[in-house]
């Protein structure tokens, strides 16, 4: 699905990313890394291999769209370093000609001195690229002549049809001066958004994203 | 002594109280002090607990005649299990009264979740002659070290209301218990004491095991009747009477007339949101009852519980409203009448609660009916009818369930360690596990040593090491905490409810006050109360000035029609379309029963209606085969499926008892959708599998079966994990077994708990051979008809489709959410 959006080009992506063509530019947000074995430590049990199917989603999308900077609008990480937090920098290892950077969100709580020595570029949210501004959560403000796409939602939306049907579905969000990136990674849940008049709501779906 | 001469002491204590012993006793005391095994079938309160206390001690005096003094701490004698605590209280007092009449000089104490740490000490130290106690205690104490002396004197095993047992896998923690206790005490006497139940040769067989297929146990039946008098409450307006709902609050002024007329009244309801509000709505009727009505339902804080079940004792309480809480065990003398709301939903269940009246023997129970709908009473004419032929349910036993093997195994590990090939043997007499594999028994002790093969890389999961031959848990903190999660009860993580002041109030599920905020208003344990704040698992509230607020609606709450009402069922409606209206029920009934037959119809037993039409909500479908509503899901969904097969069509699909609604956006030929294949059993299972929610009913079963067998922990006491991440950790693990470990014993658990309890493949299957010889009677209707009225404003729905996502949401749009 491509929309034009401040006069950009944008892809929006089935795996739950955007692609800035213009500036070859990939936006992802809410990876949640390491959740599972987070809870396994907590002592709720929680078995291995969503990391895999997130790093197999990511490395599809850096394929397809070849991209320069991938941006992650915060809460890569799920809290605490583990095991995963190698197996992550080894994967990025492999796409030395992509700048990974991260704006930081509220549950990227790792030393400073771990993301220093990763290969990871850190921001403090929020950060400009016109006509963009990244954060993390939604600004309260958007200043006057850029557009904030954030994360941390989760969006979701509910659909309804006749027969008493209803369908609950991951979304891309847009409000006039903001927009919202659906939760990358999997084991994540979802929030319901409650769309206005002028809004639009992208849902997603196993292989392709549907404008509602 | 002779046998005679030991029955004559008992016969002669008897005589001294004024009773005389039932044919049944007798029979009883002979057969035990013959040596043999047994199975006592007798309800609660004709005297089924003498029947095998007396020869108990009878058997011992036998023994002692010859000398001086009757000797006192002669170990553990006998082991009496009983599934409820309110039940111990009253067989602890039976026994004693024995004891001291027969001029014995034993101990009688009870171990159950409730007793303190320093009285098991206690209890450990000195035994006494007669322990009673519940499965999970017992296993406790097959986990401390030398509990193999502790038993060393034990002759016999009782289990009381075993046939409340059978049916759970408490049953199965009872047979894994006997298993190891018959393999110390090859002499040991085993005997169940069970209520009626339509397959009581399968409640011996699995109290016995393999020892069933000898010839050294009877099953005796008392046979003293209880006579049933079923009243039903009659709306005087059946026209304005609701045509659903489940409260039935209108008839709350006819209750009382019943409660005002009678010294004490036990009123049961079906579920504790039901028991909340009958509670609330009495009380504001009659203001005076305050102080003479009371409320008992499992969440109420155990202190109040025991204050009400001692004033009902004492017959100071004119009504109390109760829910199955009160079905079983202790016997209140004072009661006088019983009042049921709405259906009971099983004629055994039923029984059991009318039973709670008319106590001397010889004496009528009377049961009044109160329906919450109109068609309910139809329930009690097929009831009455029930009782009439003794159409009583059976309980379906538990097999092959390795979430308690496992959890036993772990269990001998912690007192000292297993040999594996031992308890092997022994596990395979037992009835629920004589099927199990050398293969699956590898796997089993795999599973407890690492976790099986997709969790071996986890040191959590590594509980049990093996050393010089014998399995011993690996270390002491795995040790304590699988004594804290001995059981098989998962239930709901509870929040203890307190004032502020700190005083107790009771147990609320997690997921209702998860869902408030300080400030709101609800009822519970009969009080309106006011939400302070809500921490970890602790409510603090307030009394609140306000009338109403809203109630909690506890898990659990919609039980299933059984088999035997439902056959029932379908003949009172055959009554009704031949207008053979001799019950006072069915007369009532007439102006609604003649409103569905003039807009629909009334089916009779050769025939199966099926309901057509259309209205602004899209095309509905509704099928009515009268077979309860656990039947009806697994057959709404197959039904969906199979049609789904031949048209790309998506389907939502709402149950009740009597029938269920396939919902459409489409419309439906009929003709190419009803054809003779429809109902066919060949490929059912295939079908039933991939009519996709036997996965996703799996998936649930799999979080008790997870949590039973150790791989998801409740936490330390005080820091119990709150059910929902329980739930989605037990659900990734159900997919990482699925996904790469097929073979995993818990997941085929889940799969076969589901097919036979669920959707009980067995009764699905003779339901759709049934279904194949009816007649159809196709009714396409203008207007829903009272049948049909209280399933389409069902709005819990299960979906059916064979559409894409994409060809569903094309015609679909946004909810819009306030």
């Amino acid at each position: 699905m491509t929309i034009l959006l401040k006069n950009q080009t944008l892809h929006l992506h089935p795996n739950k990313a955007i692609f800035w063509e213009n500036k070859k530019i990939l936006f992802i947000a809410d990876l949640h890394l390491g959740k599972a074995a987070h809870f396994r430590k907590k002592g709720i049990a929680a078995p291995p291999a969503l990391f895999e199917q997130n790093i197999q989603n990511l490395r599809q999308l850096i394929t397809h769209f070849h991209p320069v900077r991938v941006l992650i609008l915060g809460d890569l990480f799920h809290s605490t370093l583990n095991i995963i937090w190698n197996k992550f920098e080894a994967f990025l290892l492999q796409f030395s000609e992509v700048s990974f950077e991260l704006v930081k969100g509220n549950h990227d709580i790792l030393p400073e001195q771990v993301y220093a020595d990763s290969i990871l570029t850190l921001h403090q949210p929020p950060i400009i690229i016109e006509p963009f501004i990244l954060s993390h959560y939604p600004l309260e403000t958007v200043p006057e002549g850029l557009y904030n796409l954030y994360g941390h939602l989760h969006p979701g939306v509910l659909l309804e049809g006749m027969g008493k049907q209803l369908l609950k579905l991951p979304c891309f969000y847009l409000e006039p001066t903001q927009a919202v990136l659906p939760a990358f990674g999997a084991f994540t849940g979802l929030a319901l958004v409650q769309p206005q008049k002028g809004d639009r709501v992208f849902v997603v779906l196993e292989d392709e994203v549907l404008e509602m | 002594m002779t046998r005679k001469e030991q029955i004559e002491i008992g016969s002669r204590w008897f005589q001294q109280k004024g009773w005389t012993p039932f044919p049944f006793q007798v029979q009883t005391w002979k057969a035990y002090l013959q040596g043999k095994n047994g199975v006592v079938n007798a309800a609660t309160g004709s005297g089924k607990t003498y029947a095998l206390l007396v020869p108990i001690l009878l058997e011992f005096i036998a023994k002692h005649q010859k000398k001086k003094k009757i000797p006192a701490q002669n170990g553990l004698q006998a082991i009496w299990i009983s599934p409820i605590k309110a039940l111990t209280k009253e067989i602890k007092l039976s026994a004693e009264q024995a004891i001291e009449a027969l001029g014995l000089n034993w101990k009688v104490a009870i171990r159950s979740g409730d007793t303190s740490s320093a009285e098991r000490a206690k209890i450990k130290k000195r035994p006494p002659e007669i322990l009673i106690t519940t499965p999970e205690s017992l296993h406790l104490l097959l986990a401390t070290a030398g509990y193999e002396d502790f038993f060393n004197n034990l002759k016999v095993f009782v289990a009381d209301e075993w046939h409340e047992l059978l049916g759970s896998k408490r049953g199965v923690q009872v047979e894994l218990a006997l298993s190891r206790l018959k393999a110390l005490l090859p002499n040991l006497k085993v005997w169940g004491i069970s209520a009626t139940i339509g397959n009581m040769e399968d409640a011996a067989a699995v109290l016995f095991g393999a020892d069933y297929k000898k010839d050294n146990w009877k099953l005796i039946r008392s046979k003293i009747e209880k006579k049933i008098d079923i009243q039903p409450v009659l709306p005087d307006d059946i026209e304005r009477f609701p045509w659903a709902g489940h409260l039935g609050i209108f008839l709350a002024e006819k209750v009382l007339d019943i409660v005002n007329d009678s010294t004490t009244t036990l009123l049961f309801t079906n579920t504790r949101n039901q028991c909340e509000r009958w509670y609330q709505e009495l009380l504001a009727l009659q203001p005076d009852l305050a102080g003479l009505i009371a409320m008992h339902h499992s969440a109420i804080a155990r202190t109040q519980r025991d204050w009400v079940e001692e004033a009902l004792h004492e017959g100071k309480l004119k009504l109390v409203v109760c829910t199955s809480s009160l079905d079983l065990g202790v016997d209140f003398r004072p009661v006088k009448t019983v009042i049921q709301i709405g259906s009971p939903k099983g004629v055994a269940r039923f029984l059991q609660r009318a039973g709670r009246s008319g106590h001397q023997p010889g004496a009528t129970s009377v049961v009044h009916f109160v329906p919450t709908h109109a068609l309910e009473l139809v329930e009690s004419a097929a009831l009455r009818r029930a009782v009439a032929r003794k159409n009583l349910e059976s309980r379906i036993p538990y097999i092959r369930s390795f979430d308690v093997l496992v959890q036993y195994l772990v269990t001998l590990s912690v007192s000292g360690g297993f040999d594996a090939l031992q308890i092997y043997e022994e596990v395979k007499k037992t009835y629920s596990y004589e099927s199990v594999t050398p293969e699956e028994w590898d796997w089993c002790l795999a599973f407890i040593c690492t976790g099986g093969t997709s969790l071996d890389a986890y040191d959590e999961y590594n509980r049990v090491g093996l050393y010089k031959g014998k399995y011993y848990i690996v270390n002491k903190a795995m040790a304590t905490r699988h004594r804290l999660s001995i059981g098989t009860i998962v239930s709901d993580t509870m929040v203890e409810v307190k004032y502020r002041n700190g005083s107790k109030i009771g147990r609320v599920e997690e997921r209702f006050i998860s869902g408030l905020r300080p400030g709101d208003v609800f009822m519970f344990s009969g009080k309106v109360l006011e939400l302070v704040r809500f921490r970890g698992i602790e409510a603090r509230v307030k009394a609140s000035k306000k009338k109403r607020g809203i109630t909690p609606s506890w898990a659990g709450g919609r039980m299933p029609f059984s088999s035997q009402l439902s056959e029932e069922l379908r003949h009172q409606m055959t009554l009704i379309q031949r207008d053979d209206l001799s019950s006072q029920e069915l007369k009532k009934l007439r102006p609604l029963t003649d409103i569905q037959k003039k807009r629909s119809g009334i089916p009779a037993e050769n025939e199966l209606l099926i309901e057509y039409f259309k209205d602004r909500e899209g095309y509905h479908l509704l099928f009515y085969p009268f077979e309860g509503r656990f039947i009806h899901e697994g057959l709404s969904t197959l039904i969906a499926w199979r049609i789904s097969q031949q048209i790309k069509i998506t389907f939502t699909i709402a149950v009740n008892d009597y029938g269920f609604e396939l919902l459409s956006d489409q419309s439906i030929d009929l003709e190419t959708v009803l054809k003779p294949g429809l109902f066919t059993t060949e490929n059912l299972k295939e079908d039933i599998l991939e009519s996709v929610n036997a996965v996703e009913m799996a998936k649930r079963r799999f979080r008790d079966i997870a949590s039973i067998a150790g791989l998801i922990y409740k936490g330390y006491p005080g820091m119990q994990k709150s059910t929902r991440h329980l739930q989605s950790s037990s659900q990734l693990f159900f997919e990482v077994f699925q996904q790469h470990e097929p073979d995993n014993l818990l997941v085929k658990q889940a799969n076969e708990e589901v097919m036979r309890f669920q959707l009980e493949e067995n009764r699905l299957r003779s339901t759709l051979d049934r279904l194949t010889e009816l007649e159809l009677m196709i009714k396409s209707i203008n207007r829903p008809a009272p049948l049909t009225f209280p399933i389409i404003v069902d709005r819990l729905r299960e979906k059916v489709s064979s559409e894409t996502l994409r060809e569903r949401i094309s015609k679909m749009k946004l909810k819009i959410i306030r």
